[in-house]
């Protein structure tokens, strides 16, 4: 428990030093984010947003953004460490390579959810959004990012083995942010689509956060609806099998030799 | 008289039938490293030499436990680095070529803390006392709190090398640790490199292209070619191998062709106005009866010298008969005479 705990403080340590060091560009990708989210909300309710319409939408663009940090994290992040040799540094530690990935994720979480805060934070005070505290959603969001997180190393194994897997990173996490609900919900998409939609990570995470936090429903209700078991499964079967294709993707890495070779 | 059980308990690194065989998308197969059989005695420098393909850095990073053998066992004072990985990694630090191994976002003591809990020090004071004195010892101690990515590139090996060592691990591989590296840069990761094993008990195995560098600091060499071991020999034996009796004469002035006809089998050149002529003398001959040749000719003798081998000529010597089919790559037996390339000299 105490090593597991060092390495999570190790890896926020990490974490908070080299996002410090590129703290301008840091801040202007964080205007960028609440810019991008003013200008999408004015464009869908053509020009005209009610706070009451935007609270859905800022929630779902919030969870969105775990997503394109996790990807980031764990795609990008991963070819940068494999070309400058950290990778195959941290491949060399005595302790399991899992608990690292594990302080890692809990570091990028940890990092994700200051500039959410932040982000979240000024656009509430600035457009009158209101978005209620509610401790239910708690664990619905606990449930939301534990998927996500294996949706990103799925990508995270991909790109050990295939490194150049940027693009599809780029274009998952746009694609996210059109089907997951965030702006316009999956029940007004075509049967297909919403099909789609709702097996993508945070779709139906995003879903049972706003009848939680912002309908009020108890967790008994979305639990009962089937919504919540639906979330329950998914998130287990995202992290099941992200987990499972990361270790053994490093095995392969490991077995071509690709740690340290981009 | 040492026994393999004695061998095997004073080995710090332990290598057992290692083979690599890389698989090409096209199906062709490379094999990497074939039936490596390495022992390396704790507290030794230890070179690892060949050319580019030849196999030491897949070697190396198997010992990292970074690629997986297709067949054989790596092990670290005894623990193996397929199944008991967490003591063998225990075991060693290590500076990979190529790479910065480190963060240059980051201070240096930023880097040294944070590889240290990576390596599993779990102590924060030992840790912060570790850091300073190898941070001290390497003259990194003022520029601490600057970013690596400011460093120049011999501070930034340095700071690598104090990362790899940061857990005081008793093994450290160098992947070409003076690669890039200016003059001064280059001496201080040597001398550093010989205090670690003479004064720290330490055992390093280096990887270099810098043969004279691996000459003054390797107690002993391995040299492999396409993924064989050549020879695994103490430096001084292994030259001795390869010692023949080979001189030189410095002959004062420019000396026509023909006068150098006396001496077959010499090669002549000319520095600062003389000639000097290098040669092997062979067991019919002796120097007396070069200098006497000499006198006969005419010419005026300034000096008659023995010319030593060095790890250069074994080496090229070595890896040029491994390369060539199907000439034999075995090394040479004691005191047998050796016709070595008179380019190589």
């Amino acid at each position: 428990m105490v090593l597991a705990g060092t390495v999570l403080l190790n890896e926020c340590y990490k974490r908070v030093i080299v996002v410090w060091s590129y703290r301008f560009n840091f801040l202007l990708e964080t205007f960028m984010i609440g810019f991008l989210f003013i200008g999408i909300s004015f464009f869908v309710s053509g020009g005209s947003p009610a706070p009451e319409q935007m609270a859905p939408a800022l929630l779902g663009y919030l969870t969105w953004f775990y997503a394109v940090f996790a990807i980031s994290d764990m795609s990008q992040g991963i070819r940068e460490e494999t070309q400058t040799g950290t990778l195959e540094q941290m491949y060399m530690s005595p302790l399991p390579s899992g608990m690292l990935l594990a302080g890692r994720s809990l570091a990028s979480l940890l990092i994700s959810s200051t500039i959410v805060v932040l982000v979240g934070g000024i656009l509430m005070l600035l457009l009158g959004i209101r978005i209620p505290i509610r401790l239910q959603g708690l664990p619905v969001f606990a449930l939301t990012i534990t998927g996500l997180y294996g949706f990103a190393f799925l990508l995270g194994g991909a790109t050990l083995i295939f490194k150049q897997v940027s693009a599809l990173s780029n274009l998952l996490s746009n694609m996210l942010l059109f089907l997951n609900g965030s702006f316009l919900t999956v029940e007004r998409m075509p049967g297909w689509l919403e099909n789609a939609a709702r097996s993508l990570p945070t779709t139906q995470g995003i879903d049972v956060l706003r009848s939680v936090v912002l309908e009020g429903l108890p967790l008994a209700a979305v639990w009962q609806d089937g919504s919540l078991v639906w979330l329950t499964v998914q998130s287990a079967l995202f992290l099941l099998v992200g987990w499972t294709v990361f270790l053994w993707s490093e095995r392969m890495a490991r077995t071509r030799g690709l740690l340290g070779q981009y | 008289m040492t026994t393999s059980k004695d061998r095997r308990r004073s080995a710090a690194i332990e290598i057992e039938s290692l083979s690599k065989v890389f698989r090409r998308r096209s199906g062709d197969e490379i094999s990497a490293v074939n039936r490596l059989d390495l022992a390396v005695e704790a507290g030794q420098v230890f070179g690892f030499l060949g050319s580019n393909g030849a196999g030491k850095t897949t070697t190396l990073k198997m010992a990292c436990g970074l690629v997986i053998p297709t067949t054989g066992t790596v092990r670290l004072n005894g623990y193996d680095v397929r199944t008991q990985r967490g003591r063998a990694m225990q075991q060693i630090g290590a500076v990979l070529e190529g790479t910065r191994n480190v963060y240059w976002r980051m201070n240096a003591w930023q880097n040294l803390l944070y590889f240290g809990r990576i390596k599993g020090v779990s102590s924060s004071k030992w840790l912060k006392a570790r850091a300073e004195k190898l941070l001290r010892e390497l003259d990194l101690w003022e520029r601490r709190k600057d970013p690596v990515g400011e460093y120049s590139r011999g501070m930034q090996q340095k700071v690598a090398i104090a990362a790899a060592l940061i857990a005081d691990p008793p093994i450290v591989l160098l992947d070409e640790p003076t690669l890039g590296l200016d003059v001064q840069a280059s001496r201080t990761v040597q001398e550093w490199v010989t205090r670690l094993a003479k004064e720290r008990g330490k055992t390093v195995v280096l990887t270099t292209h810098q043969l004279d560098m691996a000459e003054s600091l390797c107690d002993r060499v391995a040299i492999m070619s396409r993924g064989r071991l050549l020879t695994h020999r103490p430096t001084g034996e292994l030259l001795d191998l390869f010692r023949r009796e080979f001189y030189q004469l410095r002959l004062r002035g420019i000396i026509a062709a023909e006068k150098i006809e006396a001496f077959p089998g010499f090669a002549a050149c000319q520095e600062n106005g003389h000639t000097v002529l290098s040669g092997e003398v062979g067991p019919e001959d002796s120097v007396f009866d070069l200098v006497e040749r000499a006198r006969l000719a005419g010419l005026d003798l300034i000096s008659v010298s023995p010319a030593e081998p060095n790890l250069e000529e074994v080496f090229i010597e070595l890896v040029g008969r491994a390369e060539q089919p199907p000439a034999d790559a075995k090394e040479p037996q004691a005191g047998q005479a050796r016709a070595v390339s008179e380019t190589t000299r």
